[in-house]
């Protein structure tokens, strides 16, 4: 599940880059509107990875309920932890965009 | 208008009291309508028709509890709790008639 | 009552909030610590060894011990040891003695003896005191499930008041007084709104039964018993031949359910008129094996041939959809990480009930930062607001501390446990009836944090399975208790130091007055 956390996770970060103020606070230049728009594809992209995954692994009952719990965990998190520890979060999100499919991929191989 | 504690007019006091009554009292009386009413005619088993009436009754509820603080006077919450509920205990009124000879 | 629809609901918001959110912070609280009921069931009652799981053994050993203890009862019920619950529960019913004549044992699960453990409700007190709030039958669980729908509204009416939802959803902005405990209050209630809303409509369902009970009475008339067999497919009941026969051996038939489910967890397995000619055995799931309840997942067998008379009936939509969000409620479906979630998210349910009532008292407050008195109603809500909050984790605090404290053998030991916590409450009230608000809820919190902080050595001391012990040997029910008070007390003693800390800049930049015409509805709603 730890994949489908990562996703979900990287998925809200993005998001959350997508609107321009985080953008501006979080990275310290402006966006342009093209790396806004990729940047919300690439979150709802994430997020609907995430959720596949979790359904293909644990089945639609358990797996819609953990997917929405790690969702909620994951963004809770996010939202907490940004005015204290902004630097730690994103590294944690470049590494779970990395992370999250490698080890998703790794699951569905087994 | 002023919140403060002390200078609230007194009809201000009892139509938030009546608000009050209307949402609690009267919106369960819609809910328990609206949860007869789909127990009766719901055209599915009769234990699966109790139960979605008693899911849905707590969204009626919800709605009219909501019906009776944003509407504009406290005889509109009255009267938005009571006329649907009229008309429910009509219908459900008829459909228990049916049912039980 | 205000103008305009966001501002109705805003008030609206406000007002049930403050009314009920005392009792809702304790419900959410104690509730909270229920996804670890039997995890604080197993710390407070330290006797009680854990071993490896093998069902068929403790079934053979639960039959022995009710053959040779309640061979003429009515009724036996069996619950197997679990991954949480260490012991075999048996329990069973004498004939013609009603519901009065319940006797129940704990097992050891590998020697089959009563377990001798102290006397104590553990988790199972803070489980019953959510929904009962210890009042009497009916009226704790009619309060309570009132609380939940409040609890919904509140949801609702704070969803319709809250504007940029989306524009402030991934917003917290701490260090800025009012405006950080509106931007926590939001972004909790937001994130976490799908538990919350679950959580809290999810206890309709639960009671529904109870607190709407107008369409079953209109559709089953009288017969409401009915209406529970049609649910939860109950068999008939056979009833008593009145011959003795000797019973199948309760193994062979659990042998029998694992060929059809391999895997499968029990639950608890009741036994009616055991040692007669009529005796039925039947085998429930455990609620750990799906999210939502099964009765399909339920096999009764003749207890005499040991042939399987019949299995539950299939559930329709209405009833997994009913069922699941009773599953979702009680999370039994859990394992550990889940059950952690679960947990986080009890606790942001409750600092959302607790952020409001704060914030509703400080908005207040600011304007009478001037003069050197509060008017009474502000004092009354400061007073209550301390109580319920600081002054139920010291209750919390005290129950653990009356587990180790109170003699083992002490008669009515599981009252008294009960009865300090109680206790305790009531004099965190008269506490802070007497004491400054600031002070109250320093000298509370930092009591507390000590209360919390301390509780792994008093269990080190008192039973010898403190934190070194039960790392090493690997009981992590029992370490997670320790650890878990120690998180709570240093998150106690953090809160003790801010409020000890004189809040200069941030009272200040809080204070300065709004804009006129900038006041929000969401303002309002604090």
């Amino acid at each position: 599940m730890l994949s489908v956390a990562l996703l979900g996770y990287a998925g809200f970060a993005a998001l959350c880059l997508a609107m321009e103020k985080h953008f501006k606070e979080l990275l310290k230049h402006s966006p342009r509107g093209v790396h806004l728009r990729s940047l919300r594809w690439a979150g709802w992209a994430l997020l609907l990875a995430s959720l596949v995954l979790a359904v293909h692994l644990r089945g639609w009952a358990h797996g819609l309920v953990e997917w929405i719990a790690l969702l909620m965990a994951g963004v809770t998190l996010w939202v907490f932890m940004l005015p204290y520890r902004p630097r730690w979060l994103l590294g944690l999100a470049a590494v779970s965009v990395v992370l999250g499919p490698l080890l998703g991929l790794a699951s569905l191989m087994r | 208008m002023k919140r403060t504690a002390a200078g609230l007019p007194l009809a201000y006091r009892l139509a938030v009291a009546s608000r009050s009554l209307a949402a609690l009292l009267g919106g369960y009386l819609l809910a328990s309508l609206a949860n007869v009413a789909l127990a009766l005619l719901t055209p599915i088993s009769q234990v699966d028709a109790a139960l979605l009436g008693m899911m849905l009754s707590f969204l009626v509820y919800l709605l009219a509890f909501i019906w009776c603080f944003a509407c504009r006077s406290a005889w509109r919450a009255w009267a938005g709790v009571l006329a649907p509920s009229a008309l429910l205990a009509v219908i459900a009124g008829l459909a228990y008639g049916m049912q039980t000879p | 009552m205000k103008e305009g629809f966001r501002q109705a609901m805003a008030w609206l918001h406000t007002w049930t909030g403050l009314i009920f959110g005392w009792m809702l912070f304790a419900i959410f609280l104690t509730g909270t610590l229920s996804y670890f009921k039997d995890e604080i069931s197993h710390w407070s009652q330290p006797e009680i060894q854990r071993h490896a799981l093998d069902p068929a053994h403790s079934l053979g050993l639960a039959q022995r011990y009710l053959n040779a203890n309640a061979g003429s009862a009515a009724s036996w019920f069996i619950q197997l040891p679990s991954d949480r619950e260490p012991a075999i529960s048996v329990g069973w019913r004498e004939p013609g003695q009603g519901r009065r004549g319940f006797v129940s044992k704990s097992l050891d699960a590998a020697s089959g003896e009563v377990v001798q453990a102290r006397e104590s409700r553990g988790g199972d007190f803070f489980y019953r005191f959510h929904f009962q709030l210890e009042l009497p039958h009916p009226w704790g669980r009619w309060l309570s499930t009132w609380c939940a729908f409040i609890m919904l509204l509140g949801l609702v009416t704070g969803i319709i008041t809250h504007k940029k939802i989306f524009k402030e959803f991934f917003t917290f902005r701490p260090g800025k007084g009012q405006r950080s405990w509106l931007d926590g209050h939001n972004a909790i209630g937001v994130l976490v709104l799908p538990f919350h809303l679950m959580i809290s409509y999810s206890s309709l369902v639960l009671f529904m039964y109870m607190v709407m009970p107008a369409g079953i009475m209109a559709s089953y008339g009288g017969e409401t018993n009915r209406y529970f067999s049609d649910l939860f497919g109950r068999d008939v009941d056979v009833s008593s031949a009145g011959v003795v026969a000797p019973m199948a051996a309760l193994p062979s038939l659990y042998a029998k359910v694992q060929e059809k489910v391999p895997g499968a967890r029990m639950g608890y397995i009741q036994v009616q008129n055991p040692n007669d000619q009529n005796a039925r055995v039947s085998f429930t799931r455990a609620s750990s094996d799906s999210v939502a309840y099964r009765r399909s997942q339920s096999w009764t067998f003749d207890g005499v041939s040991g042939a399987l008379v019949s299995s539950g009936a299939p559930e329709s939509a209405m009833m997994m959809t009913s069922f699941s969000f009773a599953g979702l409620h009680m999370g039994n479906f859990a394992g550990p990480w889940l059950r952690w979630l679960y947990f986080v998210f009890g606790v942001a349910g409750t600092a959302v009930i607790g952020t409001g009532l704060v914030m509703w008292l400080g908005k207040r407050q600011l304007k009478h930062a001037k003069s050197d008195c509060q008017p009474g109603e502000l004092r009354l809500v400061e007073v209550l607001n301390i109580a319920s909050m600081s002054g139920l984790l010291l209750a919390v605090a005290a129950f653990f501390w009356a587990n180790r404290l109170l003699p083992v053998t002490l008669e009515g030991r599981a009252d008294w446990e009960v009865n300090a916590f109680l206790w305790v409450w009531a004099a965190s009230l008269l506490h802070a009836a007497v004491r400054p608000g600031r002070r109250a809820w320093a000298e509370q919190l930092g009591l507390g944090a000590i209360a919390f902080g301390l509780l792994p050595l008093l269990n080190g001391l008192s039973t010898g399975q403190g934190l070194n012990h039960a790392i090493a040997v690997g009981d992590w029910a029992m370490a997670g208790v320790d650890l878990t008070a120690l998180g709570t007390g240093l998150f106690m003693a953090w809160l003790a130091r801010k409020m000890l800390r004189v809040p200069a800049p941030a009272k200040k930049r809080a204070a300065r007055p709004a804009a006129p015409g900038k006041v929000t509805a969401e303002a309002e709603a604090n």
